[in-house]
């Protein structure tokens, strides 16, 4: 077997849907558009609970948001028949994401529960996985990041403040998994309950457009979800096997 | 430490301190240098480093009443969500209620009551002390007591203990002056419901029930009412059951974030809206969905708003009006909806009372998926009577100019930012010679203040809740403080106590402080209600613990309407403030989740919270259709003045699709010129430039009622905005599927597409 046959077999089979079965949990969002509004709560919730800086209006113009959710908007149509359609985009947990394969210090990788995990002190800062994540959903640290006190006293203990030069996205709340994992544990279960751990903006999402859980498990919510027709992935041609999962938001036939 | 049990720790909590040497963290760090790393060097019984605590109280961000949890970690408050037993909110919270923390950990706060040593609205203050302060506050009250001179108060609307607090300390300082104040206060909802129902309040608007929502301009997922609860309720319509799916229609001017989600949005002429309402009324009536005996008293009311005629005004189709009437009477059940805009025109009342009349129609009052009526508050007469519309407020200041007004005591409200110039709000106050505010913040209205009496956030103060609208069931909620107080403020209540005593009124206000006064007031609650507590501490302290009390008390009502509102039933046109010719555009000021009527500014999370609609930060902005910037030369991101007759000022253009060519819309919440440094000289106000026009009957200002010019200036000021582009370029990003979902699509089976790797 030749060099490029050994490294196609692994690409195959790390590029293979259930690559990851062995692992404990796969956790999965469902996002029904038909229900999102398009409020932001989420977007504000996940400020709170990760630590996400402000970047401020100057940076914000030059294109260096840092929202790890953010709400897209897609018009369509022209007045007095234009319509607007919001869609939560966030990191969409591949399983096959371009930004693992890319990172020269493997500073993001696959966690155990199918997490696309960031090591922050690992990250140098190429910000190749940025360019390569289909979604760009990726958030980059130019500058170190203040906050005018007393604000600082919000930030959250269990979640890292991040400092200049390095790269940073959605984790699904994965300080919230641990918890509920040693809960679980304390508890003497083998297995997290479903529903018993949620995201900040899954948490607070008014119209219950998010849902979390974990897809392993058959009788979880997300399984289910997933099982609805209007299941999809955003950009499913590019076979980054996402772990978010959107249901196609219904268009009601107006004469 | 073992026999400190919750509600001493509470207690504790409230009152800022644990004992001397072991202060509490927050206080402490801010007063020296000295960080510790655990507030506690012997912690209460409940309380582990490094395990979060979590406390229930109310959000103090809108008037809507959400309970909240807050999650707090060594003493900081860390998080806010939700309380999943609140049944407002049932655990969820907008992104405003999320941003609370940081009017908490704001570094604009203000620190310590102080005393205003340079011209009014010059900022310039002294520090002083409480008991400078209050005595300074309390000998001038006692002086304009004695002297017969008039006291104000104006509010901003509050509910429960604090409400009644407020008014026993007028009625002790022998004054009727006592006005809430807020901006969004839905005063021609109220004058509608009190006409064709005969109830001064807002009903339950059960969206979750319902199949079919007409909302004629009420952005009810963004901020009418209660946007989280109606929130819960479209996410339920639309998905959360296995009847037909829910149908949303928005009939509004320029598109809401309620219109985005709705699934028909149909532009109406500004303030034709009720006119439209009476022509759906019409076809009802048509349609045969009424049978009450006063059908024909009704038929002959609606004579003249044939579809035709109706279309001609309103610009709406004629075979669009048929359709939605059809649809209306059909759902099982609809419902009908009025707000924002259509509260704001000259013709508000009688818009709102025609969107009630559908409601009436097809027999929704007192129904599931219906209007249900709420009974009184648990605490205090009937909510929001004293709310102050425009004209009150122009009489304020009238009284003000007349030198009629002595001390003005203003709590927590801005009407300096919200009200127009136009009212002359401002330059009125130079007339009163002593005002004294009660704010966290240095807001515009703050500056005008000769004394500065800071007070706590909702997060470090005592209080009670009862949400408005209700949801037809009595609802009440404790607020309590969930961290110590950062600084030297107070809360409301106890600064109202501490004047009460000094001004000797402790016969109708005998209690030492808010909580003391919150207990007394719960024990009726625990009285009234059967509570499982075998007695009032237990009780106590499972509300504290849950957070809210509720009844299952229901009102079975029927709406009987009598033949003098059937007789009036028509809908002006409205008026508006300037020609056609000279000023050819509708000013569309509007409301957004994150600014709200202009308290989010401070806050920086709201300040990056993108608008949903446009993806702007930090800023202001005009939007206008293309074909009308197109008409006048102008792109996105050209500086435009925008003038009407009582001002002008400047925004850069949004190309926004979905509004009217004849309107221009602006948000409201910037255009600080005070309130710290996130909101200080950022944006533009669009209030300012509004004409004083009033609503008929509700006597409330007439937001939408004022007419502007647009002339290009020449220059650039492209607002920040964040995303990319705005059409799916084919992506497919955002998918759809018809209305049958078994039909839609292709049945994605997810994780199982083949891969295709190609090798040569």
């Amino acid at each position: 077997m030749n060099f490029i046959d050994r490294f196609m077999a692994s690409w195959r089979k790390y590029r293979k849907p259930g690559y990851y079965e062995e692992f404990d949990y796969a956790w999965t969002m469902t996002v029904d558009l038909d229900r999102c509004t398009g409020c932001g709560a989420c977007v504000t919730a996940c400020q709170a609970e990760n630590n996400i800086p402000i970047v401020g209006e100057k940076e914000l113009g030059r294109g260096r948001e840092m929202q790890w959710i953010r709400i897209e908007r897609y018009w369509e149509g022209e007045y007095p028949n234009a319509k607007l359609s919001f869609i939560p985009m966030l990191c969409q947990q591949c399983d096959a994401a371009p930004c693992e394969t890319v990172c020269p210090v493997s500073a993001t990788y696959h966690n155990q529960d199918g997490l696309n995990a960031q090591i922050y002190n690992r990250c140098i800062g190429t910000r190749s996985c940025a360019v390569y994540c289909p979604y760009e959903v990726r958030y980059f640290n130019y500058y170190d990041h203040h906050w005018d006190a007393p604000l600082e006293q919000q930030l959250n203990p269990d979640v890292t403040v991040r400092e200049k030069g390095v790269m940073e996205k959605c984790t699904f709340c994965v300080q919230r998994i641990r918890q509920a994992k040693d809960h679980a544990k304390d508890d003497g279960r083998r297995r997290v309950k479903d529903g018993e751990v949620q995201p900040a903006c899954v948490q607070t999402c008014p119209s219950e457009a998010l849902t979390f859980g974990d897809r392993k498990d058959a009788n979880s919510v997300v399984a289910k979800k997933m099982n609805d027709p209007r299941a999809y992935h955003v950009l499913e041609e590019t076979n980054t096997l996402p772990s978010v999962v959107y249901l196609k938001k219904v268009r009601a036939n107006a004469d | 430490m073992s026999n400190v049990d919750r509600r001493q720790f509470l207690k504790l909590v409230g009152a800022g301190g644990v004992g001397a040497g072991a202060g509490f963290m927050l206080a402490e760090s801010i007063k020296h240098p000295v960080e510790y790393l655990i507030p506690y060097p012997i912690p209460p019984e409940e309380f582990s480093p490094g395990i979060a605590t979590w406390y229930n109280s109310v959000c103090g961000m809108c008037p809507a009443g959400c309970g909240i949890s807050v999650r707090t970690r060594e003493g900081r408050a860390k998080k806010i969500e939700g309380n999943p037993l609140h049944p407002v909110n049932q655990g969820r919270l907008c992104a405003l209620g999320q941003a609370g923390l940081q009017t908490l950990y704001n570094p604009d706060r203000l620190t310590g009551p102080m005393l205003q040593s340079g011209e009014r609205g010059s900022e310039e203050f002294i520090q002083t002390t409480w008991e400078e302060s209050l005595a300074t506050v309390a000998h001038r009250l006692a002086a304009a007591r004695d002297g017969g001179k008039n006291i104000y108060l104006l509010s901003e609307g509050v509910r429960g203990h604090l409400a009644m607090l407020l008014e026993r300390f007028m009625d002790g300082l022998g004054s009727e002056h006592l006005m809430h104040y807020d901006f969004a206060h839905p005063h021609a909802l109220y004058a509608a419901n009190q006409r064709l129902f005969g109830e001064h309040t807002l009903p339950y608007y059960d969206i979750r029930n319902t199949r079919y929502l007409l909302s004629f301009g009420a952005d009810y997922l963004s901020n009418w009412l209660s946007p989280v609860h109606h929130s819960l309720g479209f996410g339920h319509s639309r998905q959360g059951t296995d009847l037909d799916r829910g149908r949303f229609v928005q009939i509004e001017a320029k598109m809401s974030l309620s219109g985005a989600a709705a699934d028909e949005w149909i532009p109406a002429r500004p303030g034709s809206e009720g006119i439209l309402a009476l022509g759906l009324a019409h076809q009802i009536l048509a349609g045969g969905a009424y049978t009450g005996s006063d059908f024909d008293d009704w038929n002959a009311a609606l004579a003249g708003y044939s579809a035709e005629s109706v279309a001609e005004r309103t610009g709406v189709a004629a075979k669009t009006i048929v359709r939605l009437a059809s649809e209306f009477m059909k759902a099982e059940p609809g419902l009908a909806i009025g707000g924002g805009a259509v509260d704001n025109h000259s013709n508000a009342v009688d818009t709102l009372v025609a969107v009630n009349l559908l409601n009436y129609l097809v027999g929704n009052i007192g129904k599931p998926g219906g209007i249900v009526f709420n009974s009184d508050p648990v605490v205090g007469g009937p909510a929001n009577n004293r709310q102050a519309n425009f004209i009150a407020m122009q009489q304020l200041a009238e009284q003000a100019r007349h030198g009629a007004i002595d001390v003005l005591i203003v709590n927590n409200t801005n009407p300096v930012f919200t009200l127009p110039h136009a009212s002359g709000f401002r330059e009125a106050l130079a007339s009163i010679p002593m005002i004294v505010s009660l704010s966290s913040f240095m807001d515009e209205t703050t500056t005008m203040a000769d004394v500065v009496l800071p007070s706590h956030s909702y997060l470090e103060s005592w209080g009670d809740d009862m949400p408005q609208p209700g949801l037809g069931f009595p609802v009440a909620a404790i607020s309590q403080p969930v961290v110590s107080p950062l600084y030297n403020t107070r809360a409301t209540g106890d600064i109202i106590l501490d004047l009460a005593g000094k001004l000797g009124m402790k016969d109708s206000m005998p209690w030492d402080s808010m909580e003391a006064c919150l207990k007394d007031g719960w024990r009726q609650i625990y009285e009234r209600s059967s509570p499982d507590a075998s007695d009032f501490d237990t009780f106590w302290r499972d509300v504290l613990v849950s957070g809210v009390w509720g009844e299952d008390i229901h009102r079975q009502d029927t709406v009987v309407v009598d033949k003098s509102v059937i007789d009036n039933i028509d809908v002006a046109e409205p008026e508006f403030s300037g020609d056609s010719e000279q000023y050819p555009f509708f000013l569309h000021p509007y409301m957004s989740t994150a600014m709200y009527d202009g308290r989010g500014a401070n806050l920086p999370w709201m300040q990056e919270l993108p608008d949903p609609m446009t993806s702007i930060v930090y800023g202001s902005w005009v939007e206008m259709n293309p074909a009308t910037a197109q008409q006048l030369g102008l792109r996105d991101g050209d500086l435009v003045s925008i003038s009407s007759e009582y001002g002008s000022l400047e925004a850069p253009v949004v190309i926004f699709p979905a509004i009217m060519p004849e309107v221009i819309a602006m948000p409201i919440g910037q255009g600080h010129s005070a309130f710290g440094r996130y909101a200080r000289d950022r944006g533009t106000n669009p209030l300012q430039i509004l004409a004083p026009l009033t609503a008929t009957t509700s006597g409330s200002l007439a937001t939408h009622a004022t007419r502007v010019s647009l002339a290009a200036t020449g220059r650039r000021a492209a607002p920040v905005q964040t995303g990319g582009d705005t059409r799916q370029l084919g992506r497919n990003i955002v998918q759809f599927t018809g209305d049958d979902s078994s039909a839609g699509g292709h049945s994605a089976n997810l994780n199982s597409i083949p891969i295709v790797v190609k090798t040569t």
